[in-house]
């Protein structure tokens, strides 16, 4: 369960990864592709719950062949 | 038991048959264009996948009609057991059983599909590729039992499937997709020409422990190919 | 007890032509008694990691120490994948005992029943080295612990701590994916403390002397002494025992190697490159952070005035590239891509000036996307070439190479082997 106020991002798996690129598709405003087609994810943190790109973030979570992406709570460093 | 048979039942076991063997074709051929990476441009690589997620529901509904309408139908002896049991048939007891044994390898692709999040990647992709022998059973399954098997649309239809479906093999094959180990698409020594004796390691010492947990897949090292 | 405090050598003690025997071992030190205190000791002595990412080596065994498990293994790294580090092969070669005894020591201290000494398969020399001295105690008398010997195939990537888990655990020297630090590695079910060679060996000292024997040596922040493998512009690559904060000049003095260079490789072939005036400075962690380097793996190439830092740089990144494990994309294709634009940028061609270009766009793409170091080393060694030898880029970019460039004569790599022929178990 994610709640309001946690600082989350998307994380992904550099061996399970395989290069697929529908991360990029479902969330262009989070990763785009290397010239290799894999993944670089923005580290900026995802909006609060019901934002579109922590929407975007879950259908890439869901969408990704090798299951290489998780939505991961950041820890608050002050 | 229920004695219950009307002609209708065996026109929707016929009718569903064969468009369960048209949705796996259409499912064969998409999954290959899946792990082919195809798309990205008019079709997004992302839709493809949505596709062939969906279009395998639908596929299962077809096949659960087609069962179930020939289990129901009392004109030929098959139970419901012999839907998942192979040999077990009374009315053409191994065409029966390849379509069983088609039965059973949709299952389980199913069923590991849907724990895909609780089994390793590389478990799920081992079972997946079972799909191919899936097609494979359900032809041969619609070939030697069809009733309409020896129809001219029937036998264009079939020729029209496999040919997909080998086409897509074929495509998927040598295409070379997977895994980044054992490739590198600009290799250091690409062209290089230079040519080493080759060397056959010692066998090293067996491992401590083989785990089972580890979420690491074990990668074989692949053969080289551009990936761009 | 012939150890003196504030002398050298320390680990190197009883340097001859063939390793010390168990009692001449425990002529020159005494025997080696376990303590109840030792990790309480090894935290006051500020002992760091000398397998070059200098973490306290109390707190990495005290959370091995807290893991409540059955079987838990001590790992001693003798890998030494580096190719320009000797310090573990000389380690082995002076004194195997006192490794041993670190590694006892600590597998009594954090409660494991098994050590494992992991040698690269290809160096016999080590092998037999290790061999013998385990021989030799176990026919003195039990250990308590089993010691064994393994041998995985010697990549430069088997040394990461991860991969040599991996190949202990499953036989294939892959490093694996750590998101979560700190994070225990496990062979099976039981946790494992890995160490370097040299670790171990302070270990050794540290269980006999104690702390403050071992932080008369040192400055505060780097206390006590360590192995340097000097090589490059030397007449022999040499490895020596310095205490921490010596001059960088003077350790190349003592080496016998250039002592007004060009340029200093520090750290390993994934470290960083400093200009030749670096040789003021003490060679220690805190006081070679404002350069960008650290100490690493102890290692020192040299490269002299009559030398080509692209060519050599251009070298050291294409062997590199050739040792990835080849599991994460930005690894495996842009490592081979960083080392074709410095090849072209070496050769001063038509290609050079986009390659210099590419070099700086996809070092910065491949940073940090690995689930290892590995890449990440490589771009520290490309990106602080580029910076130190930055006239040279841009003359070499401009189609003028210097009249070094096209042999790399100072930073050795092994032989490049075919993509068949790599092996990872």
């Amino acid at each position: 369960m994610k709640r309001r106020n946690e600082t989350l991002i998307l994380r992904v798996d550099p061996i399970l990864c395989d290069g697929f690129g529908h991360c990029a598709e479902l969330a262009p405003e989070i990763v785009t592709l290397d010239e290799w087609g894999y993944p670089i994810i923005s580290t900026a943190p995802l909006g609060a719950a019901r934002s579109t790109s922590l929407r975007s973030a879950q259908l890439a979570v869901r969408g990704c062949p090798r299951q290489a992406l998780w939505i991961e709570k950041v820890e608050q460093r002050n | 038991m229920i004695a219950f048979t009307t002609p209708y039942l065996w026109y929707s076991s016929r009718a569903t048959g064969i468009v369960s063997l048209v949705l796996l074709t259409v499912m064969i051929v998409l999954g290959a264009l899946v792990s082919t990476r195809v798309g990205g441009r008019a079709v997004g690589r992302f839709e493809i996948n949505e596709i062939h997620r969906s279009i395998s529901m639908i596929t299962m509904l077809f096949v659960a009609v087609h069962v179930g309408t020939t289990v129901v139908d009392s004109y030929v002896p098959i139970g419901f057991f012999s839907a998942l049991v192979p040999f077990t048939s009374g009315y053409r007891r191994i065409p029966v059983a390849i379509g069983t044994l088609a039965i059973d390898l949709m299952l389980t692709v199913w069923v590991s599909s849907l724990v895909k999040d609780r089994i390793r990647n590389v478990t799920w992709r081992y079972l997946h590729w079972l799909s191919w022998a899936c097609f494979a059973a359900a032809d041969l399954h619609g070939f030697l039992v069809g009733s309409d098997a020896h129809r001219t649309w029937m036998i264009i239809l079939q020729v029209i499937c496999v040919a997909a479906v080998v086409a897509a093999a074929i495509w998927r094959i040598t295409q070379r997709p997977t895994r980044a180990a054992g490739r590198t698409a600009h290799s250091p020594l690409a062209g290089s020409g230079q040519v080493a004796p080759k060397k056959t390691p010692p066998a090293g010492p067996r491992p401590l422990a083989k785990s089972g947990g580890r979420a690491i897949p074990p990668s074989a090292p692949r053969p080289k190919g551009s990936r761009r | 007890m012939s150890i003196a405090t504030h002398a050298l050598p320390r680990v190197l003690t009883g340097a001859g032509p063939r390793p010390l025997t168990l009692q001449q071992h425990e002529e020159f030190f005494g025997p080696a008694h376990m303590r109840r205190d030792l990790l309480d000791e090894l935290g006051r002595s500020g002992l760091t990691g000398r397998g070059g990412a200098a973490f306290p080596t109390a707190v990495k065994a005290a959370l091995l120490r807290d893991q409540h498990a059955r079987k838990k293994f001590v790992v001693v790294n003798a890998m030494e994948g580096e190719p320009a580090a000797h310090k573990d092969y000389t380690l082995a070669s002076v004194n195997p005992h006192l490794v041993l005894d670190g590694a006892l020591a600590l597998a009594g201290a954090i409660g494991a029943s098994h050590v494992a000494i992991c040698v690269a398969r290809e160096k016999t020399v080590m092998i037999n080295h290790f061999e013998r001295a385990v021989h030799e105690r176990e026919r003195r008398g039990s250990l308590g612990v089993t010691v064994e010997i393994h041998t995985p195939p010697g990549r430069y990537i088997a040394g990461e701590e991860s991969a040599l888990v991996h190949w202990l655990d499953d036989n294939e020297t892959l490093p694996q994916f750590r998101p979560e630090r700190p994070s225990i590695l496990s062979i099976g079910r039981a946790p494992v403390l890995v160490d370097n060679t040299e670790t171990h060996a302070h270990v050794g000292l540290i269980l006999r002397y104690g702390a403050d024997w071992f932080r008369s040596l040192g400055t505060n922040a780097s206390p006590g002494s360590t192995l340097v493998s000097v090589s490059g512009a030397v007449a022999r690559p040499v490895v020596l025992e310095i205490a921490l904060g010596t001059p960088i000049g003077e350790i190349l003095a003592a080496a016998g190697a250039d002592t007004s260079p060009r340029a200093l490789l520090l750290g390993g072939y994934g470290g960083t490159f400093v200009d030749g005036s670096a040789v003021s400075t003490p060679y220690a962690n805190e006081l070679l952070r404002p350069l960008g380097a650290s100490v690493g793996a102890g290692v020192i190439v040299v490269l002299p005035q009559q030398s080509c830092g692209i060519t050599e740089t251009f070298n050291i990144a294409r062997w590199m590239a050739n040792e990835s494990a080849r599991q994460c994309g930005p690894c495996a294709f842009g490592l081979p891509a960083l080392a074709e634009s410095l090849g072209h940028l070496a050769v001063g061609g038509r290609d050079a000036k986009d390659a210099l270009a590419l070099i700086r766009e996809r070092s910065a793409v491949i940073n940090g996307r690995g689930a290892c170091r590995h890449p990440d080393g490589v771009v520290r060694l490309v990106q602080s070439a580029l910076s130190v030898f930055a006239d040279d880029a841009e003359r070499h970019a401009a189609g003028r190479p210097c009249a070094y460039a096209g042999q790399s004569r100072f930073a050795s790599v092994p032989r490049l082997e075919l993509e068949h022929e790599l092996v990872w178990e």
